[in-house]
């Protein structure tokens, strides 16, 4: 990964009384400019407790948003919003049919959570639609909006395949996850993650965690829950149409619709030339049939 | 998942040394997809963010393609009728300077931090349409302003050959300017993950840009008209914006085609002010209405300046509506996880970004 020679400036923690390499205490990572961090999100570990979303909002001074209660289950976040950057999710699974609690297997009683997150895509289309270049790959691979620069156009927003980046109506900027941008900097791991008291989400160096979730998934297999697959990981479903890689990547045992994840996203800056090429033929023709029919007496 | 299970249980009992046989991949199977009809989504919560784009946007959109189209028919005009079409090209001009007056405050109040709209200029960056429309209005503004300028003096007889080789001069850039103006709209729409906006990509540009010659086109016949069109210039203008209708025409059918196809066009058939912008507003009065009064004006043989301004006035609105239209559509298919999710188990190349192959993959998977 090439690091701005910038970048490498600042690399002492800018926290007063901070552990120097902190991280390597909690996640047993160092954290160096010019290496890929990101999250494994372990869905069959988490219990639901909120913890990361709770975690998240404190260290960055996120707002709550509405009180009221959804219906959908324990999930009255909703969703990832410009304010909340962490989301759990609660899928209560009965078993097929109306099979009833004590024919499930004996896995997690059959309820599905999952702490959603952005992504921190390797092509990310929200920096790919940037016009101001608020939003940049930091010296971590990780994905973060400059709010001195952000002018609030919006256009992040419909780019993301994930619903994760939203422009926020109050001060009029886009905001989503910095994978705590300003943590990595002072040698910690992000707060979500020290937060989580299962592990379902660890922080680490991009290889190292790609290497822990497949023998994690291999280990599930082997105790049969064979549905065990990794979303994101490179060369695995999420990571699809050039997006290369997701730095946050997760771990399921149902279909990706279940967790409101797509399939196959892609990357809309793909259809940036087929566009455009197929507009200026269309004018240009078009202009060309004009210079025959004025050219007419 | 799963069923269960007393088997499940008893092997799990005697489980092979980890690691052991493994047939799985080391990053495991995905589940497979549900049957047709079958759609899964998280308590129907959207998977995707519509953007957050107010009126204003769907206004610039119409603005630069009628300024941008015009600005090119202008130039196109001039160079081939010479003297004869002076009048198409001052008002083509003035059109271009107009609608990026029009349009950049337009862009600016859209913003939700509008006082930072000179960041837009702050880098390039040619994966985001939105990075090449800001270089392309500033590109067609500035060469518009100058184009007309020297259109102005020369009108005002002061230096009138200097002013007029500097309103030539501009105009050759400014309509390169106009005609990207006149199409980029599109690549802006679909270079997101709006599954509406991205399912037809081609064809959608192949609709903005013949609908904005249309209603350039339009324009300045209307223009042309409002001075007793002297010069046989509205008749030309009208059989271009005719032509350009057609165009328009066919690439919406094939465009509505593909959406069924894809089942993304949900937003066009049950919400009605969207499929009123679309099926009344871009094709009944902008596509319908000014074909029948092009028809009738060509076969009742002498020159016809009612039907020659109702068709113009139409095709204007058509042009708006298709794009307000198309931006609500899209902002709606964003918001509908059941299409949305569906959409996304599509292949990439199937998803407006190749052509014959995507029919051969529908036809494979439909």
């Amino acid at each position: 990964m090439n690091v701005h020679s910038r970048a490498l400036e600042e690399t002492r923690s800018i926290f007063d009384r901070a552990l120097r390499d902190e991280s390597e205490l909690t996640a047993g990572a160092t954290i160096a400019p010019g290496r890929q961090y990101g999250f494994f999100t372990d869905t069959t570990l988490c219990i639901g407790c909120k913890a990361c979303e709770v975690a998240c909002k404190e260290w960055n001074l996120l707002p709550s948003e509405s009180a009221g209660l959804t219906g959908m289950s324990y999930d009255n976040t909703r969703d990832l919003s410009a304010y909340t950057w962490r989301h759990v999710e609660f899928i209560e699974k009965i078993a097929d049919g109306n099979g009833r609690a004590t024919d499930m297997a004996p896995f997690q009683s059959n309820w599905l959570m999952m702490s959603d997150v952005c992504k921190h895509c390797g092509n990310a289309p929200c920096l790919e639609a940037c016009p101001t270049g608020s939003i940049f790959r930091t010296e971590f691979d990780t994905v973060v909006v400059q709010q001195d620069i952000c002018n609030g156009c919006g256009y992040c927003v419909p780019a993301c395949p994930f619903a994760v980046i939203d422009v926020d109506p109050y001060d009029g900027k886009a905001h989503k996850c910095t994978l705590c941008y300003d943590r990595l900097k002072g040698g910690l791991e992000p707060a979500c993650s020290k937060a989580c008291p299962t592990d379902s989400i660890q922080f680490g160096e991009y290889s190292d965690l790609v290497e822990r979730a497949r023998q994690r998934v291999a280990d599930l297999h082997d105790r049969g829950v064979e549905t065990a697959y990794l979303y994101g990981a490179p060369g695995t479903a999420g990571a699809t149409g050039d997006l290369d890689r997701l730095n946050a990547f997760f771990l399921l045992i149902d279909r990706p619709e279940v967790y409101n994840l797509p399939e196959a996203p892609d990357r809309p800056s793909n259809r940036v030339r087929p566009s455009l090429v197929s507009g200026l033929a269309t004018v240009s023709s078009l202009a060309f049939a004009a210079a025959l029919i004025f050219a007419r007496r | 998942m799963t069923e269960v299970t007393a088997d499940r249980q008893t092997t799990s009992l005697t489980l092979p040394p980890r690691g052991a046989g493994r047939l799985q991949p080391a990053t495991g199977h995905l589940p497979p997809a549900p049957p047709p009809g079958v759609d899964i989504t998280y308590y129907g919560t959207p998977s995707l963010k519509a953007s957050p784009w107010k009126w204003h946007v769907g206004a610039y959109l119409f603005v630069a393609g009628v300024s941008g189209a015009a600005q090119v028919l202008s130039l196109v005009a001039g160079m081939v009728r010479g003297r004869k079409a002076r009048s198409v090209v001052r008002n083509g001009r003035y059109m271009g300077l107009a609608g990026s007056l029009i349009g950049a405050p337009l862009l600016i109040a859209d913003l939700h931090t509008p006082d930072r709209w000179y960041n837009m200029l702050r880098i390039f960056r040619s994966t985001s349409p939105m990075s090449i429309g800001s270089y392309l209005l500033t590109a067609f503004g500035a060469f518009s302003g100058v184009s007309a300028l020297g259109q102005f003096v020369s009108d005002m007889g002061w230096r009138k050959r200097a002013a007029r080789r500097v309103a030539w001069a501009a105009h050759v850039p400014a309509a390169a300017a106009g005609a990207g103006m006149s199409v980029y709209t599109a690549s802006l729409l679909s270079a997101t993950s709006s599954p509406l906006w991205a399912a037809a990509t081609r064809l959608l540009a192949i609709r903005f840009g013949s609908s904005a010659i249309a209603s350039g086109a339009a324009a300045l016949s209307l223009a042309e008209r409002a001075r007793g069109d002297r010069d046989g210039n509205a008749r030309r203008l009208d059989a271009v914006a005719f032509l350009a209708t057609i165009s328009s025409l066919v690439a919406t059918m094939a465009a509505n085609r593909r959406y069924r196809a894809y089942g993304v066009d949900s937003p066009l058939r049950d919400e009605p002010a969207i499929a009123a912008k679309n099926k009344l507003g871009a094709s009944a009065v902008g596509q319908a209405l000014p074909l029948a009064c092009y028809g009738a004006a060509a076969v009742s043989k002498r020159d016809r300046p009612d039907l020659s301004a109702v068709a113009s006035l139409a095709v204007i609105a058509g042009s708006y509506f298709l794009r307000s239209g198309i931006i609500h559509a899209g902002m709606a298919s964003s918001e509908r996880p059941a299409d949305a999710l569906r959409f996304a188990r599509r292949p990439s190349v199937a998803r407006g970004n190749g052509s014959a192959r995507i029919e051969h993959w529908i036809a494979r998977h439909d």
